[in-house]
């Protein structure tokens, strides 16, 4: 299976201005060294709370953010070497589906010119070809081409996402960042437009890099998943060992976070002390020593390394001082 | 769970608020009766639209009138009607008899006003408390749910706090007066799950320590089946099925409710490649079928589901009621 | 038991236009406007106003307004409905003539100060924070500190003889209100998801700016450029006091200018039905915009 992206050590900071000469201040690491791969007609599901960077760091893949240092291979090709116009012609490869089906929509525009807008942009076939390929996307969607000349605020929110997805599609590209695509939805809903996405990515074999902070969303979806905190990777394995035997403590606390439906299985709760640090103002060492239930001396001096505790072709890499020291001796 | 022996601490009765739209009259909340208890929680659950949070609202009078009204039903609390109370009595009972939490912290809290200044307002209004009184009171009150340093927080404003803690501020302001009902409508939605947890973990203590009930509105069965003893579903305004809660997620009646919780996202075991759906859409409150308002979306609706609304039939012996001509189980 | 339906059953309904809560900003704007009584008498008095003035523009009627053939200061007759002013005109053709006069100045007042307003608050609010939104302030600052009648006075002397020397004065200060207006609300729409989206496909920025994000400022510009409006047409007024007013043709301004000597003399004819006419057109629009802002106003709460 061939990598269809590899993102290293991709940093993306905000700079805080204040002062009376709007001189910057500090800076919010949103993305502070993430590194993953994405293999081609796998999704890789990035799973976090608020404010850990996952929705930057899928932005700044596309370059939609720009990203402050780091590299991002797209089919053996830098993004970050690109210039304007040559970065114009790679977004044809990949594509964005937001959280919000009420904002990610142009009010004032036609869905018919919505999901055409990526076609007209890249001067794909002729203005009849395109009309034909807007009617196919809104059918694999499964909405009806009556709909085409309506606009968007007289669709409700799961139509909307799937606007919004028969647009990601119009250019084919290899690769989708899913964000939140279904957070903002109702439970009935989120079940169809989930299954939607599953059979595109069987049917297409588009590699998906799949956002969300509900755990059971992305065990759904993913065959690979990363856990952010804070801006950084904390573990990342397939979805299969993690669900399994999840090796970081934030890991662990997260999923024994989720309330179950189902009263009989009232998990042993792992709960948090503390509030989440601000991203100005990352603890030193290992960002999750603040609350973790594990910390040790040397978690609040050094960076945790990355250790693999699986296999080599099977990897499950957890960034911890816990594990250190096992594969150290 | 109590039945038949203690009398409900609140019975509402045949309740039906209606909001005038240029379109016609639309009926948030149509002919629902239910009772709480002393000492329970009672969860109403359902999707956008069903009318959980008009019903909520409304125990206050919380809704605006016009263009809200509530055409009839009765609201039984401690003996007195809460829909023929005069406004000013009302002002009375809400945050010392009944209380009532919401989603959004950052909007229920004033921004210009310290928390202190928030609290103490509200503990002198229903209790005769010199300021130095009450300030001590609050100080305990926010120790007691779970806020570090309190006698320095109380100081803070909302925009200081984070998501978490305003929202335990704004459950300490609504305790404060020790209400025997509690009205939570979404309060962990806006919250990470790690701080949910938090959360909900203290609301349960107090309602413990405070002999409290509670009803909790949301859409979110995982924190229901956690936390409540008995939930109502509600649908397009009316109640479709209220039951205990190992009842109601064990042995769901109303096909409604079964889709619901089949086609939630949840970690499985063993991944499977399609999540079971609820098919079509939720009905628009304006064109609502003649009959049962699920029967399109249900397998199993008949002829006469169609023709004449089931009401809520309840079984003596378990107390739990569904309205259904074809329940399940 | 819930049926796995392929996704096709799923959407076959869209969803009902007269769903409450899904019309656009516009539909919603023409109801609450309709039935705002005030608003929509506001509205017919100004249309009342431009039949007329609209009248005079194809020379139908008032075509005598600069004749010189009347006795002086004659009373209101059947003859001349409102008398005669001071060098024997007709007081009422000329009257109805400035109709004419206010709605030129208004409206290529309101529209050019529009455009102008809404491309650089556009520029500047979509690259705030940058040169080109730091160049556009500067420059709106610079024009918001000058007097107004100062400037219009300067600009008026520079290109003098030139007939649109005060609209140019107009346009060139009233365009600042709209400017700012409109890079407050560029400013909030551009992280919205759907600019974000367009440019996640490529769109160039320009194009963001004209094709998504403009026209979600329309309802700003409606109402600005209803309140422009009528700011020109009371402008002119002070203007045509100062001599700057309109040049070849009559305002009502220029009406009441001339009218200051025969008012000291005992004749108020002119200044009266100047003022009559020019109050009845600014308070009639007034009504109408404020009526026009709560329509378009996506958060008042709906009393129906």
């Amino acid at each position: 299976m061939s990598t269809l992206l590899k993102v290293v050590d991709l940093k993306k900071y905000f700079p805080v201005r204040g002062g009376m000469f709007h001189r910057v201040v500090a800076h919010v690491k949103a993305v502070d060294g993430v590194s993953f791969e994405l293999k081609k007609g796998r999704t890789l599901g990035l799973v976090g709370e608020s404010g850990c960077g996952k929705s930057t760091l899928g932005r700044a893949v596309l370059r939609l953010h720009e990203p402050t240092s780091g590299q991002i291979i797209l089919n053996g090709d830098d993004l970050m070497t690109l210039d304007r116009q040559a970065l114009t012609a790679h977004r044809r490869q990949m594509q964005i589906i937001f959280q919000d089906p009420y904002a990610s929509l142009s009010p004032r525009r036609t869905i018919a010119q919505t999901i055409q807008e990526p076609l007209d942009v890249h001067k794909i076939g002729t203005p009849r070809e395109r009309e034909k390929k807007v009617e196919e996307l809104l059918d694999v969607v499964g909405l009806r081409k009556q709909v085409l000349s309506r606009y968007p605020h007289e669709f409700s929110g799961g139509q909307r996402q799937r606007i919004g997805i028969a647009r990601s599609l119009a250019l084919n590209p290899n690769f989708i960042v899913a964000d939140e695509p279904v957070s903002a939805l109702d439970v009935s809903v989120q079940s169809q437009v989930l299954n939607l996405i599953a059979r595109l990515q069987r049917e297409h074999g588009i590699s998906f890099l799949f956002i969300s902070h509900d755990l059971a969303v992305i065990q759904h979806v993913s065959d690979d998943v990363g856990v952010m905190y804070l801006g950084r990777l904390v573990e990342l394995a397939s979805a299969d060992d993690l669900y399994r035997q999840p090796r970081h403590p934030y890991t662990k606390a997260l999923m024994s976070a989720i309330p179950v439906p189902d009263p009989n299985k009232k998990s042993k709760r792992i709960i948090l002390s503390g509030d989440v640090p601000s991203p100005m103002n990352p603890p030193p060492g290992c960002p999750f020593h603040t609350r973790c239930p594990d910390a040790m001396p040397r978690c609040k001096e050094a960076l945790p390394p990355r250790i693999n505790v699986g296999s080599e072709d099977r990897p499950h890499f957890v960034d911890c001082h816990l594990f250190a020291e096992e594969s150290a001796t | 769970m109590s039945s038949g022996h203690t009398a409900p601490l609140l019975s509402v009765r045949n309740l039906v608020v209606e909001f005038s739209t240029r379109y016609g009259p639309v009926r948030a909340v149509d002919d629902i009766s239910f009772d709480v208890y002393p000492n329970e929680t009672v969860g109403i659950v359902g999707e956008s639209g069903c009318g959980k949070t008009v019903t909520g609202l409304t125990l206050l009078r919380l809704i605006p009138m016009p263009p809200g009204r509530i055409v009839q039903g009765s609201i039984e609390f401690d003996g007195r009607d809460l829909t023929k109370l005069s406004e000013k009595d009302l002002q009375e009972m809400r945050g010392s008899d009944i209380s009532m939490i919401f989603q959004e912290p950052m909007t229920a809290l004033n921004p210009v006003f310290s928390v202190g200044n928030q609290m103490i307002d509200v503990l002198r209004r229903h209790k005769n408390l010199t300021r130095g009184q009450a300030r001590e009171l609050a100080i305990n009150m926010l120790d007691t749910v779970g806020i570090p340093a309190p006698r320095k927080r109380i100081d803070e404003y909302p925009h200081q706090m984070s998501g978490g803690m305003r929202q335990r501020v704004m459950i300490a302001m609504a305790l404060s007066c020790g209400p025997k009902l509690l009205i939570a409508d979404e309060p962990t939605t806006a919250l990470d799950v790690t701080t949910q947890a938090q959360v909900m973990e203290q609301i349960v203590k107090l309602q413990d320590e405070f002999h409290m009930s509670m009803i909790l509105v949301t859409h979110d069965l995982g924190v229901v089946a956690e936390s409540c003893d008995r939930a109502i579903v509600m649908y397009c305004g009316n109640i479709i099925e209220t039951a205990a809660i190992d009842d109601l997620f064990h042995k769901p009646q109303h096909p409604y409710t079964r889709g619901l919780l089949d086609s939630i996202p949840r970690i499985r075991e063993e991944r499977i490649t399609e999540l079971p759906i609820i098919r079509g859409m939720v009905p628009d409150l304006l064109h609502l079928p003649d009959g049962c308002r699920f029967a399109d979306r249900c397998p199993r609706a008949t002829a006469e589901c169609r023709q004449d609304k089931p009401v809520v039939k309840i079984d003596p012996v378990t107390g739990n009621g569904v309205a259904c001509y074809h329940p399940m189980g | 038991m819930s049926s796995v339906a392929p996704e096709q059953v799923v959407d076959q309904t869209v969803v009902n236009d007269g769903s409450a809560d899904r019309e656009s900003i516009w539909a919603k704007a023409v109801y609450k406007l309709r039935r705002d009584r005030l608003g929509m008498i506001g509205l017919s008095v100004v249309l009342l106003y431009f039949i007329v003035a609209l009248g005079v523009w194809l020379g139908i009627w008032a075509t005598q307004w600069g004749d010189v053939e009347g006795p002086k200061w004659a009373p209101m007759s059947s003859e001349y409905w409102f008398g005669t002013n001071i060098i024997g005109q007709d007081i009422f053709a000329r009257a109805i003539y400035s109709t004419k006069t206010a709605f030129e100045v208004g409206l290529v007042v309101a529209v050019l100060s529009t455009i102008i307003g809404a491309l650089l608050g556009a520029l500047a609010g979509f690259f705030s924070g940058t040169w080109i939104d730091e160049i556009i302030l500067w420059f709106k600052g610079v024009l918001d500190s000058i007097p107004f009648y100062l400037f219009v006075a300067a600009v008026a002397f520079a290109l003098s003889g030139n007939p649109y020397a005060m609209h140019i004065a107009m346009v060139s200060t009233f365009w600042t209100t709209t400017g700012r207006l409109v890079r407050g609300e560029v400013i909030k729409l551009k992280n919205f998801e759907f600019v974000e989206a367009a440019r996640a496909i490529g769109v160039p920025q320009v194009t963001i700016i004209f094709r998504h994000i403009l026209p979600n400022t329309f309802h700003i510009l409606l109402v600005q450029a209803t309140i422009v409006f009528v700011a020109a047409i009371k402008s002119e007024v002070i203007l045509s006091f100062l001599g700057l007013g309109v040049q070849d043709g009559v305002s009502w301004g220029l009406m009441i200018a001339e009218s200051t000597q025969e008012v000291l003399a005992g004749f108020f004819s002119n200044f009266v039905w100047a003022s009559v006419f020019l109050f009845g057109l600014v308070m009639a629009f007034n009504m109408f915009s404020d009526a026009l802002q709560d329509a378009l106003d996506p958060r008042k709460v709906a009393s129906e």
